[in-house]
Parts: structure tokens; sequence; C-alpha cells
């Protein structure tokens, strides 16, 4: 099977689906022959041309209000948002409207929209371009939250976004952009709420997101030699949550390790320790849930502190081991 | 379907049993008749077989605990098949069922560990260990924690069991004790009962090895103390329980053993060669008792509340002396049995005495006891009588007495026989009869054919 | 036109430091750009190339406590506030000693004692900031006018409208300058705006709207001089639109496919600030060419020194991570 980007990957998603269904459009600033900051966009408007491919003002609550309406009117637009961050200019719109609005009349229309947006940390861009605010928009009911972590996954959960007649909100991570994976060709789809075991194990379970996903496995791989066998779960999906797969797989091992990216204080990852220990997994734990996350500060520029900011693969080792007695 | 593993019913007056220790663990496979599990009930302790084959899919009581007859104790059945989280309830339930359905069904462990009120400090343990501990009824206070703040994880319970098992090296209860007492390794006693258990014998003979003395007569060098419990508890309870209720009188008489010595040279070699066993005055006076007590059926009787219950059998049990107290074996319908058979049965049930291996049946429904301390020093005596029977036949040694035949004074083997009875049923004339007609049978055997 | 005889002394001196300034910025953004090359500066950048008379004209008629609010693209507005480019190199390279103890980065340079409010990575978002500023001014009496830089980009964000409004309601001591470089990262704003001159929507507020050549030294700072006066006589805000140019890209992956090369070398070679002031200084006899070499050396020096400032100085310690999350 040939390789991709994870963000070749999302592209190619969009543009097989641009291609069966003419309602599918999408907007953002610089997306258009620029190609977007990461070039996540190239070659889409001179396949697709200006109407489809929406070039437009850094007016980021303006766009996401236009999905809303174009939304409920019929179509399927992609907000394109050029970093997570600026979720704060745009969340009214995606909270108040998009969320709210099949509930708030009775059942009638819906607002099928996908905003795609590169969050995370580690590039340099510090405080202002380095968030993981995913908990923000998995908080609000209405919306749908996905977070892939592969190629193979991200073109999957792009369509299954796109068909998805509710708004999703669909986290890339700028660090991932480049990572090349194996991605079929033709469009496939990967069920919203439905975890991936990235790898199997017996003696502690690693719950991880988007690019911890990867520290995670590479800790797993160095803890492996040390005789400890580690099995790291993919949500995939944050909202919905496959809570099943989370569970079955502490009520096997005993011992969970959750990995995030985000600020750890009310960092999505609390969630889904609170969920196992609500869980009948519950009764199985030999040692308390351990949670990993960033630390309480914006992100600072230099690079040695943004390091320590968020989890590397070394704490995740630590976590581990915590969980394991001697 | 799993089938059920019931705590037995093992004699009419059974309330409860205690477990004393399971031979399989929960996922083991278990093939019908061997050996599931020992129980102890009143003064006995004895095995119980697995009725069905399969893997022993459940264990809801562990050792010490004292279990309800009928009360179900384990299942046994196919990998995987559902069965109910606790004993007691008669559906499956799910894990999300209200805290109180689960308190109810919870089976009964020595540590309640929701009623923290009384205990000092709270037990830190992980919800794996608490599962485990449970499910194998392990107390968490014994067992050491080694995570934080003294934490217990499910491998400190782990390696609890494991060090009890292996201190659980296959013995029998009694074997355990002595070992314990004499401070011998069990690990080194090689085990000749069922599967390799460890049984008295070995543990007397790996202690004489260690020292020509006989095991329980020596005077320890420290202050040593052995906690009352178990079958000397139960022993000690019904001693007590048959002194303060029954009004004991003891008569006694002197028999002359001459004919009797010659019966028993008559048959010796006879019984022998059939046998395998030598014929001891054991069995020659279960024989006559049985036979004197069919034309004196008060001392063959029991007292049930209000009523003295005159019993069809004459079923005589004969106290066999243990380590660890009295065994009293019966010997059902004695008095339809010829001496061989009884010589057989005898030894028989010595043996499985010895060895704690009785079956309940063959402990319960004694009509009368006969207890001979022949093989010591002892004369006369004054026996207790064993509930629920009426009367307790106490048999000395023989040995050479003077006594007057006739105007002649010749040296005769005599033997004194104390005789215990309930005074509430029986009064001394008819014990005295009892007494007159069996020494007299033994002082002429043939009578016995008439 | 500036009547740039028979100046003093001083005014010379003052005229030939403000062409100082401009050559301090250039040189500091082309520095920067090789260090980030080079990979000594992590993350992004932003380069005023190009644009260095709007920094140094409306900042070179402020008073000492007057503020700037400044953009992304700051570097060369917290120069011409009289930063020092030690620590600023400092806080690029991520050091300890940088203005903001190696936290904040290109984007989020500051300096509130000087009164620069700081550089910020949110379009748009200086301008309800710079009016807030300008209201506790006059709250307070405080006296001080506000200077608001910002581009063509933000005046599309709703912060843009909203923030004028306001000032213009409340008749705040700001001044908004936009730095029109006819691009907003790739938008364009002849495809972005359906209007020819920004300062158009300044009607819209009922405040005064003026356009200005942005490459030009001394226009910009006639112009902004008189809206700082209106603005500390209490008549409120006024929209200027310099019309500029950045040389470089938006930033560092910028492959500026969405302008032509010649459009770049019209700009380089027609309306380059410093070559403009420079030819009207030499044109007036203020400045000759061994007095610009001076002046150029004397910048590459400070360069120089700056850089190795900033190599020298410490790492943060990572106990300060959690420093400064709260007052």
């Amino acid at each position: 099977m040939r390789t991709l980007s994870y963000m070749e990957a999302v592209r190619e998603a969009m543009c097989q689906e641009m291609r069966k269904n003419e309602d599918v459009f999408i907007m953002g600033e610089d997306i258009g022959i620029y190609g977007g900051p990461f070039g996540l966009t190239n070659g889409m408007i001179e396949e697709f041309g200006p109407d489809r491919v929406r070039n437009t003002p850094i007016s980021e609550a303006a766009i996401s209000g236009c999905a809303v309406g174009a939304a409920v009117m019929g179509m399927r637009p992609i907000v394109d948002l050029q970093f997570s961050d600026f979720i704060t200019i745009a969340i009214d719109n995606v909270a108040n409207q998009a969320a709210k609005l099949r509930y708030m009349f009775g059942g009638k229309g819906k607002v099928p929209m996908v905003l795609r947006t590169p969050g995370g940390s580690g590039a340099g861009f510090a405080a202002q371009h380095s968030q993981s605010l995913e908990a923000w928009t998995a908080h609000i009911p209405g919306l749908k939250v996905v977070q892939p972590s592969t190629p193979y996954d991200a073109k999957g959960l792009m369509k299954a976004a796109l068909d998805d007649d509710n708004p999703v909100l669909f986290y890339e991570h700028k660090l991932l952009y480049s990572m090349k994976g194996e991605v079929p060709e033709e469009l496939y789809s990967i069920p919203l709420g439905k975890a991936d075991i990235k790898k199997e194990g017996t003696d502690v379970t690693i719950v991880a997101t988007s690019l911890m996903v990867h520290r995670s496995l590479e800790a797993a791989r160095q803890l492996e030699l040390e005789g400890i066998s580690v099995e790291v779960i993919d949500p995939r999906t944050l909202v919905p949550l496959d809570e099943d797969t989370i569970i079955q797989s502490v009520k096997k091992t005993g011992r969970v390790v959750v990995v995030y990216e985000a600020v750890k204080r009310g960092g999505y990852g609390a969630e889904i320790a609170s969920m196992i220990a609500e869980s009948e997994a519950f009764d199985y734990l030999d040692a308390p849930i351990v949670r990993l996350g960033g630390a309480a500060v914006p992100m600072p520029s230099s690079p040695i502190l943004e390091k320590k900011a968020v989890p590397q693969v070394e704490d995740i080792i630590r976590g581990v081991k915590s969980t394991l007695v001697d | 379907m799993a089938e059920k593993v019931v705590m037995p019913k093992m004699g009419a007056t059974m309330e409860s049993g205690t477990i004393l220790r399971w031979f399989k663990e929960e996922g083991d496979q278990v093939v019908a008749g061997e050996p599931l599990l020992e129980i102890l009930t009143d003064k006995i302790s004895m095995e119980l077989e697995a009725e069905t084959s399969g893997i022993l899919l459940k264990v809801y009581s562990g050792p010490d605990e004292v279990v309800p007859v009928h009360q179900v104790i384990a299942y046994i059945g196919e990998e995987g098949e559902n069965i109910p989280d606790s004993p007691g309830s008669p559906t499956m339930k799910s894990l999300d069922s209200i805290p109180s359905q689960q308190e109810e069904g919870e089976q009964d462990l020595r540590l309640n560990l929701k009623d923290q009120g009384s205990i000092p400090n709270k037990l830190r343990r992980t919800p794996a260990a608490r599962k485990l501990a449970q499910a194998k009824g392990i107390d968490l206070y014994l067992v050491k924690g080694s995570g934080a703040n003294g934490r217990i994880h499910r491998k400190d319970v782990e390696a609890y069991i494991q060090a009890q098992q292996q201190v659980q090296v296959k013995a029998t209860p009694l074997a355990r004790k002595i070992a314990e007492e004499q401070q011998i390794d069990l690990t080194v006693v090689q085990g000749t009962g069922t599967n390799g258990k460890i049984v008295r014998q070995d543990v007397w003979k790996e202690r004489q090895e260690i020292q020509e003395l006989p095991a329980h007569d020596q005077i320890p060098s420290a202050k040593k103390r052995m906690k009352v419990e178990g079958i000397r508890k139960v022993i000690g309870q019904r001693m007590l329980q048959s002194t303060t209720t029954i009004p004991h009188v003891t008569i006694v008489t002197e028999v002359d053993m001459t004919r009797c010595k010659e019966l028993r040279n008559e048959l010796l070699a006879m019984i022998e060669k059939q046998t395998g066993c030598r014929l001891s005055y054991t069995e020659i006076f279960v024989k006559f008792v049985a036979s004197a007590l069919r034309r004196h059926p008060k001392l063959n009787a029991t007292l049930k509340d209000d009523y003295v219950v005159f019993n069809p059998e004459v079923n005589i049990g004969l106290a066999v002396s243990i380590d660890e107290g009295l065994l009293v074996p019966v010997i059902k319908n004695a008095d339809q049995k010829g001496l061989q058979a009884l010589v057989e049965e005898c030894k028989g049930l010595r043996s499985l005495a010895l060895e704690s291996r009785l079956k309940p049946d063959q402990l319960t429904g004694g009509t009368f006891t006969i207890s001979n301390l022949g093989m010591y020093a002892i004369d006369a005596f004054t026996p207790i009588i064993n509930p629920p029977e009426s009367a307790i036949l106490g048999v000395g040694r023989i040995g050479e007495k003077l006594v007057g035949i006739s105007g002649q004074i010749e040296l005769r083997p005599m033997v004194t026989l104390s005789l215990s009875f309930d005074h509430r049923i029986i009064d001394g004339a008819p014990a005295a009869a009892f007494l007159t007609d069996l020494k007299e049978l033994l002082e002429n055997p043939y009578q016995i054919m008439a | 036109m500036l009547e740039i005889t028979n100046l003093s002394k001083q005014r010379r001196e003052h005229l030939l430091d403000l062409l100082y300034q401009m050559e301090l910025i250039r040189t500091f953004e082309e520095k920067v750009e090789k260090l980030f090359q080079q990979g000594k500066i992590h993350g992004t950048m932003h380069l005023c190339i190009g644009q260095e008379a709007t920094a140094v004209g409306a900042c070179a008629v402020l008073d000492k406590q007057d503020k700037i609010v400044s953009t992304h693209r700051g570097h060369g507005h917290a120069i011409a506030k009289g930063m020092e480019i030690n620590r600023m190199m400092a806080e690029l390279l991520g050091r300890a000693t940088g203005y903001c103890k190696g936290k904040g980065g290109s984007m989020h340079i500051a300096d509130l004692d000087i009164g620069n409010l700081g550089a910020n990575g949110i379009v748009g978002a200086g301008l309800p900031i710079a009016t807030g500023a300008a209201l506790a001014s006059k709250l307070k009496k405080l006296g001080y006018v506000v200077l608001c830089f910002f581009g063509d980009g933000a005046t599309n964000e709703g912060a843009f409208h909203e923030a004028l409004n306001l000032a213009s309601i409340w008749k705040l001591p700001v001044v908004f300058l936009c730095e029109n470089n006819q691009y907003a990262m790739s938008g364009s704003v002849k495809e972005m705006f359906n209007i020819e001159h920004i300062a158009e929507r300044a009607t819209a507020y009922g405040i005064p709207g003026i356009v200005i050549d942005g490459n030009n030294l001394f226009e910009i700072m006639e112009t902004v001089e008189e809206a700082v006066e209106r603005a500390r006589n209490g008549e409120g805000p006024t929209l200027l639109e310099a019309k500029t140019y950045r040389w470089r890209g938006h930033s560092r992956s910028d492959a500026r496919k969405y302008r032509t090369r010649d459009e770049e070398e019209y700009w380089r070679t027609h309306k380059d600030p410093i070559a403009i002031y420079r030819n009207q200084l030499m044109k007036e006899g203020i400045l000759t060419e061994e007095g610009y070499k001076a002046i150029q050396v004397r910048v590459q020096n400070e360069i120089e020194d700056a850089v190795g400032y900033a190599e020298n100085s410490p790492l943060p310690s990572l106990d300060t991570l959690e420093d400064d999350v709260y007052a």
C-alpha cells in the first residue's frame, strides 16, 4: 500500500468527497493558492475553483457563522481554522449556534459542518498558537469531537466526519502533519466513536490521544525491553467516547495511565480517567489511575520550557512504572 | 449448567460446618470423586469429594469460615459459565446493582470492610486486591501491603495466598497441629495419606527420627501454648455437656477372662489367616457387650427430650485415642457380626480413625460406647457417657489376680469393667443387671450361642 | 512637505537618529532572518523589512509616556519605541535575559515599562486592548495617548469594528494606525476588500480617516502628530492608513505564490523607505555618504553585540516554567 503524510491524507479525504458531493466546500484563511500555512490545501483551489475553496478575510467569527448558515440550508461546509487557538474568536458560532440549533428547534434542522484545525505545541509558536483546546468543545452537547493520530485514521475519520449530519470538530496536530503512514487509495470511513488498540499488552493500559499516542508507543517499546507489557489505546473520537474498549482493557491490566497534551487540569483526559473510575473497571484497578497532561501554563516560546510543559516519552515511562508496585 | 457444591448435612444434628481447607482453587480442573475440600463438623474433620467433574468456577467460602448446611460453597462447571456473584442470590447479578443488594449477597467475611467505624486505622487496598481477597475469603488485615502508605495490592494478596499454600503442604489438621507443636517442618515430611497427604503417623515418624520419644509425653523445655480449638475444643465441650447434664453413676465389676482367653487362642490363627489381623480382646468385648445389650434395651437407648428412644440396632462405638483427643468410630449392628467381621471392621475403623479419614456415617449412630484403657495400667475408671447414649463401658487391663474359686485361691486373668450410666433413665438395679449379665457372658462365652 | 532647511542642531541630530533607527530595524530583521535559517531561533518569524518608516515615524512623535500596541510583526515597533536590541535578541533566542524571560518569543515581545503593550499573535486583538488602555488614560486623567498598530488583515476582524466604535463613542485618546502592506498573509487587499482605502471605514464610526504614504517618514510624522494632538485634546480617535509593503513573505514558510516578483521588485526599488529618507536627508545636506556608512557600521556592531549578548545568556531554568502564571 502507498504511504501518505497525515496532511495529505486529510486533503485526500476532502478532495475525494468534494468530487462526489457538490455540496461540500471549504472556507478558510490562506487556503487558496497559498495552500494553507502548512500546505494542507495545496492544489485544492486549482482543482475545485474559488467557489468551493473559499479564501476568506481574517474573520473567524464570520466564517464559522457562515458555515452554520450554509449547513442549515443543506450544504456541507468545511471550515479551516488556521490554528485551533483561534476557536476563541469562532466559539460563539460553534458552541452557541452550531451545537445547539437542532436541539433548540426541537429536532428541526441540522448542522452538518466540519471544523478542522491544527492544535498542539512543539513548533515554537508560543502561547497563542500552541494550545490543545479540544476539551472546550468536548464539553458542549451537540458537538462531536475527533482527534486522529495517524494518516490512516485521519483520512477515515475525515470521511466519517463529512458524512456525519452533526457539527464535528476535527483536531489535527501540527507536528503530525508530516508523519507518513499507509493509506488506502479508496475513500473509506472509520466510524466515529470507535477506539483503536494501537498496541496490545497485558500489564498496563495507556489511553492517549493525538501526538501522545506516538510518544506512548515509543515508551511502550522501551518498557517492553524491561519486560513490562503495555497496551496503548487511542480513543480517536473524544465525543462520543468508546468507553467499552477502554474499560475492557483496564479490566485486563488493572492499571491505567491517561496521557494527553492539553493542560492536565480540565483536559479531556480528566474525563477519561473519571469514566474509568466510575465504570466496572474500578474493581480491577490495582493502582490509582495516573494522568499525564500539560503543565498549567501558557505555552512558553523558549524550546527548553516548551518541552517541559508537555508529557515526553520519559514522563510516560515514569508514569507507567509508578503503577507497578515493587 | 454449573453444578452447586453445598455444605452437606452430615448428621441429623449438624447445623453448620467449618471449612478447613480447599484442595482445589478457582479455575482448577476437578474430577468427580477426588477430594475437593476438608471440613470440620462437631468433633470430626472430613474430606468432601467432588460430586461432578469440571472446572471449579467459583469458591464462596474460604478456610475457617463457618457455613450453614445446604448453603452453596462453590460451583463446578464449564469455563465461562455464568454463576452468581454470591451464593445467596437466586439470579445473576449485574455489576450495576445498587450497593444494598451487594451487601446482602456478599458472603459474610470475618472482616466487614464497609463497617469501618470500629476499625481504628482504615485499610488501604486496591479494588483488585479486595476482589481477590473476597473471592478467596482472605482477611485483608492479615495481608502486608507493599504499596504507598502500606496499600495492599493484588500481588500482596497473591503472595499471602501462596505463603499460606506453602505452609499448607497437604497434611491433615492433626498432622499439622502436631507438626506445629513439635516444630517439625512439614515440607520435609513424607506423606503416606491420600495423594501424598501427610498424616499424623508421618509426622510422628519424623518426630521419632529426630528424637526417640513419644511425641505427646514430653514436657517442653520452654513454656508452650496450644490453642484449644478444633477437635480438642469440641471434645471439651461435649465432655462438659455430658458431665453437667447427665447424672453419672459408675458401677464396677471384675471379670474372669480365662474362658475368653481360651476363646481367643482358639480363633486367633484362623482369624489372622482370614483377615490378616489379630483378634484382640476389644472385638471380644464388642461382641459380648452387643449380645448383652440385646437383653437390656434400656442401656442401648437414647434420651431425646422427654423420650427414651429404644434403638432397634446395637451400634457399638469404640473410643480410639488419637493425639488430638478421642474419636469414636461406630460398629453398626455389632450383635449380628461374627468375630471375624468384627475384627476386620474394628481394625479398619481404628486405622481410619488414626488417620482422620473416618466418614461421618462411621462416627454417628452409636447406641453404646466401649472405652478400653486396657493397654495401660488402668484397672477401673469413671468413663463419661457419650451423648446421646445412656451408658458407657470402661474396660481396664487384664492382669493376673488372686481370686477365690470354690474356696481355693487361684491366679486368674481378671479385668475390671466400669459401667457409667445415665441415672435419669437407668437405675442402679437395671444397670447392675446388665453388668452382671455381661460378666456372665464373658465368663461363659458359649452362652452366646444360646 | 516639511521645511527641512534652517533646522537646529538638535533637530538635525534627531532626524539622523531616525535614519539610524530604521537602519537598525532593517539590519536587526535581516540578522534575525539569518539566525532563523541557521536554526538558532525556534518557532516562526514575521519580518517588517520594508515597513520601517511607519514604526519609526509614528513613534518619533510620541511622548515617552505614550503607549503603543503592536502586532505579530512587531520587532520594528519595539525598537522604534526604544526597546533594547540586546534583550530583544535574547528573547528571540529563548534566553532568560529576554524581555519576556524567554516565555513570549517573537510574537509576544513586550515591555510595559517603556510603554509597549505587546506584540500579539491574534490578528486584531490589539485594537480592543488599545481602546482599553486609552480608556484608563481618560478615566484616570493620566494624559497619555495610545498608538495602535495593526495590519490590513485585522480590519476584517470583528474586533476592529467594535474597538473603533467604542473608542469613537467614548472619545478615547487612541490613534489607530493601519500598516496596509497589501497582504494579510496571502490574502491580497484586492481580494479581501470591496473598498479602495481602508481609511474609508472611519466614516462608519464617525472618526477621521486619512490615507498616507507609508514609506515617507516625514508624511508619517506629520500626520501621526496631528492625530496624536487630537487624541490628547480629547477629540477622540483617528484612523490612519499607511500604504506600504513587506518585502519578505508573511513568515518563514511563505513561498509568496500570491504575488509577483515584479511587484516585489517595484516596491523594493521605488518604495524603499530607508532609501527615500536617506535621499531626502542627503538632498538637504543633513547626511553625507560617510555619515551614512558610519550609521551602518554602528548598526552592524550593535547587532553583533546583541547576538553575542543573547548567545551568552543562560537559558531559562526549568523550574521557572510555572512562574508568573498568576499575579
